[in-house]
């Protein structure tokens, strides 16, 4: 038929830009996995040009495999991601069932809750560190040292005085330690993105069917019971949406863990791969081509979910 | 309404409370960074100014010496604006065919479209780095940095136009097609007027996308094609000297996308979820 | 003028045939309506003659010219659609301007053109509209407008009334007979509504499955079915089909009676049955049968329709006599028998 040919054309230079896109970079990253390549050698001058005559099979994937770092940096990959999953989606369906009503200011309240998905990461992870988080500089650093300060104002007071002498002086936490700045990293996200789960909540709330709700409560229904039983049930499928493009996401993290963490030991598959790249380019391929495969666990299972509604 | 009915005085002044005090948490971080910006550095980190001290602007007039702000800023929006601008024009063709003359792989390319954006970044950090170093010596220039935000967010551009366009009852396409309207005809009378909205917030949400960006942006330019992204992670650890001019600037990256992002909140649901929440 | 022929048209989407190839023809200045259950193919015949759908085989002729290949603007038809598909971002006024503006016409000669259409179809009020702001009667006028001031040679309607509530409907209905007697232009209706079919149309062809069943003027389909789908589909309530020994006794596979033609009595008659439902509509009454022995093929069921009004009630015996003279018989390829 001759009208597919406009069609087919004006489909063209997308589809040819993200498929040299995919290909080409993600090729290399294959080949550089199977073959020694580092960019600095003086031992072994040969390995720092790619070519085949390196191959090594899966001999990159044994190394990283075996490497410390990296079962480290997969298990803290799924640590912040599994906590920034579970907190921001009970967080966001709380959230959203609380101003899914009308009140006054509910859209200024809307607005100010939205805010924080704006902020661009390198912000989210510089305000947090620094002007929240630090131990001395920081808001936590001075709400500790108001505490403290006024727990040793009180001691000398009358009646009172005994009982703030008991008061342990407080440590403010240093959260840029290798655990801790896990911790870090899980709030500021936490706070970036709970506000897009609310927003996905919300608009599937009101999508809910009243009648059927008016219907319990003809029923009998408690709020627990119309809560637990239509709505949650009724939320099922964008939380499975929301948990999904946050895994995504958030496998990916960057700029969060290298603002807070560089140099103390914390990292996540990202961050090892930055690390790698810095000399052992195989390794960091073989990686890479890691966290590919757990990239697209995840995807198979989204792209099922949103092609189910793609067509109608 | 019976719902409205059994709601108890109580819970009609508590429970829009709790939302107020759980939006104003939530907003505090942003607040208190804009506070910040407001004070001077030796101020910023002394508590009996917390809430209390005389506000200056000497952060925002210092911000090109302390920072060469305008130079990323200038930097953040032209690369921004151009792969907004290369994305739609690369994505309007595309989403319409697809929306409008769908083939049998139609949902297949979509799907596929769609897991180019899931590829984690990092896999491919090396050869990008080498490819545009070594190969076409694009490396840190604005060139590089628009073509690769057109990349990435491109599957987005083309969903969510395709959403919008698939709106548009195919009818009234071919109604225009009986009134003797043109392909081009079609797009200009007919398509552009009628998905205005979509076209503009898909721009408007692809824009912040752009601007936020923080792997590519960060790894793929050293001074050139800098961008806010770059600035902010250059300064990430200030040791506490200068957290008001870093807040100042930091204020000043954020602030306009914030504004911007209150005006898309709507779409943003159907352009982040691929139109699978509605 | 307007003659439309489809020299053996046939349309499949991929490997699904949706319309066999087909022949019709169409004279300049008739009222035909498409009637067939739903997914028989109307739409797609229709849009076939639009140019809105490409053939795949076969050749569609207006006026003598082959317009196969021609693009549906050209085709000089204008169509009415079901969703009325005005363009929502303009004016009624500029809605109907615009295939005139399309097509290049001077401004003087749009405004007046509109003008008309707007005082014929009771819209001058609202030109100045936008679609959104209109009722579904509305609406339907502005697409009868817009596809009026083309001065098309042939109206191509697809289900132009099924979204309107039934008293727009009748409404709209005579409207629509109205602009033929008054234009005279060749007209083209897919309905699946009958009483549509049965009072706009000169000729009706009837679809199944993408074949035409039959061909002809509303009382031919109705006295004289070509085949038992034909005689089964045109008439509301449908015709009694009886098969096996009943039919027999008339030499044939099937016969059909219609409801209208049984008369009703509850001391004799021909065959016996129970009332389940009795529909009394005042000016008729809708009579359910059951028990009748009779192989009807929806169990036993028999449906009456008398004039008037009848006191029988749920649960009374009564005694159903057909005429005769009406009576339909088919044979076993369900062909009527002369
Ligand atoms: N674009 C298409 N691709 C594949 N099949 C199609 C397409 N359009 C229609 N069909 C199929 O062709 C058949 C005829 O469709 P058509 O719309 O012509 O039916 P119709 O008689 O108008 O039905 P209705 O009374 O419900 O409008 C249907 O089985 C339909 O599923
Ligand atoms: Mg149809």
């Amino acid at each position: 038929m001759a009208n597919r040919t406009i069609p087919r054309l004006l489909q063209t230079p997308a589809v040819l830009l993200l498929l040299v896109w995919m290909l080409v970079p993600l090729g290399m990253t294959l080949f550089y996995s199977f073959i020694r390549y580092v960019l600095n050698s003086t031992v072994r001058p040969e390995w720092t040009t790619p070519s085949w005559s390196n191959w090594r099979g899966f001999g990159n994937y044994e190394f990283v495999l075996n490497s410390k770092d990296f079962l480290f940096a997969i298990k803290n990959s799924l640590f912040i991601v599994g906590s920034i999953l579970s907190l921001t989606v009970v967080l966001g369906v709380l959230i959203a069932v609380l101003i899914n009503r009308s009140f006054p200011g509910r859209g200024i309240v809307r607005v100010l809750l939205i805010s924080p998905f704006f902020v661009m990461p390198a912000v989210n992870a510089v305000l947090w560190i620094n002007m929240l988080l630090d131990p001395v500089l920081g808001l936590q650093g001075i709400a500790v040292g108001a505490i403290n300060d006024m727990a040793a104002g009180m001691q000398d007071a009358p009646l009172v005085g005994w009982f703030f002498n008991l008061w342990p002086v407080l440590e403010p936490i240093s959260f840029r330690a290798t655990q801790t700045s896990a911790i870090a990293v899980i709030m500021m996200v936490t706070w970036q993105w709970t506000p897009f789960a609310v927003l996905i909540f919300m608009t599937s709330l009101q999508s809910e069917d009243q009648q059927q709700k008016e219907a319990a409560v003809l029923d009998g229904a408690s709020r627990w019971s119309q809560f637990r039983f239509l709505t949650l049930p009724h939320l099922g499928r964008p939380m499975a949406i929301v948990v999904m493009i946050q895994a995504i996401f958030h496998l990916s993290l960057y700029a969060e863990i290298e603002i807070v963490s560089r140099g103390n030991g914390n990292k996540n598959l990202p961050y090892l791969i930055g690390e790698f790249t810095n000399n052992n380019i195989g390794a960091a391929s073989a990686t890479g081509i890691f966290a590919v495969i757990l990239a697209n666990i995840v995807a198979i299972f989204l792209l099922r979910a949103v092609g189910k509604t793609l067509m109608e | 309404m019976a719902i409205v009915a059994t709601t108890s005085r109580f819970s009609k002044i508590a429970w829009p409370t709790l939302a107020w005090v759980v939006a104003l948490i939530f907003f505090f971080p942003i607040f208190y960074m804009v506070l910040t910006s407001f004070k001077t550095d030796a101020d910023a980190v002394k508590p009996e100014f917390l809430f209390s001290f005389t506000p200056t602007l000497e952060n925002y007039a210092n911000m090109t010496e302390n920072y060469d702000y305008w130079r990323f800023a200038t930097n953040s929006v032209i690369t921004s604006v151009l792969a907004t601008l290369f994305a739609l024009a690369v994505g309007v063709p595309c989403a319409y065919a697809m929306a409008f003359n769908p083939s049998r792989a139609t949902k297949d390319v979509l799907m596929w479209m769609l897991s180019t954006k899931m590829l984690p970044a990092a896999a491919v950090l090396y050869p990008m780095t080498f490819l545009t170093k070594n190969v076409f010596g694009v490396f840190d220039t604005h060139f590089l940095v628009i073509l690769v935000l057109c990349l990435i967010n491109l599957p987005i551009v083309i969903w969510m136009l395709f959403t919008y366009f698939k709106d548009i009852p195919k009818d009234i396409i071919e109604a225009g097609k009986m009134d003797g309207l043109t392909t081009w005809g079609e797009v200009k009378e007919i398509l552009i007027p009628l998905a205005w909205g979509g076209i503009v917030s898909t721009a408007l949400l692809t824009f912040i996308f752009c601007w936020n960006e923080a792997y590519w942006t960060v790894r793929l330019t050293t001074i050139d094609a800098a961008t806010l992204s770059k600035l902010i992670e250059g300064n990430r650890a200030p040791e506490g000297l200068f957290f008001g001019r870093l807040s100042a600037v930091s204020t000043a990256a954020v602030g306009p996308i914030i504004v911007l992002g209150w005006f898309c909140q709507k779409q943003l649901v159907s352009g982040l979820t691929f139109g699978a929440v509605k | 003028m307007g003659s439309i022929v489809l020299d053996k048209v046939q349309k499949k989407f991929g490997d699904v045939e949706v319309i066999p190839p087909l022949d019709l023809e169409i004279n300049d200045g008739e009222f035909v309506v498409f009637v067939g259950p739903s997914g028989c193919g109307k739409s797609t015949l229709l849009r076939m003659i639009a140019g809105l759908e490409d053939l795949t085989a076969g050749k569609v002729n207006i006026d003598d010219n082959d317009v196969t290949e021609v693009s549906p603007a050209k085709r000089g038809l204008s169509m009415v659609f079901q969703s009325y598909a005005l363009y929502p971002h303009m004016t009624v006024r500029k809605n109907i301007a615009f295939p005139m503006r399309m097509a290049k016409v001077p401004q003087d000669v749009q405004d007046a053109k509109i003008e008309a259409a707007a005082k014929s179809l009771n819209l001058a009020d609202y030109l100045d509209r936008k679609p959104g702001q209109l009722s579904g009667g509305q609406r339907q006028r502005v697409a009868i407008g817009r596809a009026i001031v083309r001065e098309p040679s042939a109206f191509l309607f697809d289900e132009p009334l099924s979204n309107l509530d039934a008293a727009l409907r009748v409404g709209m209905r005579l409207e629509i007979m109205e602009l033929h007697t008054k234009l005279k232009t060749t007209m083209i209706y897919v309905t699946h509504d009958q009483v549509e079919a049965m009072t706009m149309a000169d000729k009706i062809v009837v679809l199944q499955a993408g074949v035409i069943e039959q061909v002809g003027s509303p009382l031919e389909l109705y006295h004289t079915p070509r085949n038992k789908f034909v005689a089964g589909f045109i008439g509301s309530p449908k015709m009694n089909l009886i098969e096996g020994e009943e039919a027999s006794k008339h030499d044939a596979t099937t016969i059909g009676i219609r409801p209208e033609h049984v008369s009703v009595s509850t001391t004799e008659g021909m065959w016996k049955g129970t009332v389940g439902v009795a529909e009394h509509l005042g000016s008729d009454t809708f009579i359910h049968v059951h028990n009748t022995g009779l192989d009807t093929g929806e169990g036993d069921l028999f449906t009456v329709r008398i004039s008037g009004d009848i006191a029988v009630s749920h649960g009374d015996t009564v005694y159903l006599t057909p005429q005769m003279d009406q009576l339909h018989k088919f044979d076993a390829q369900g062909l009527r028998i002369a």
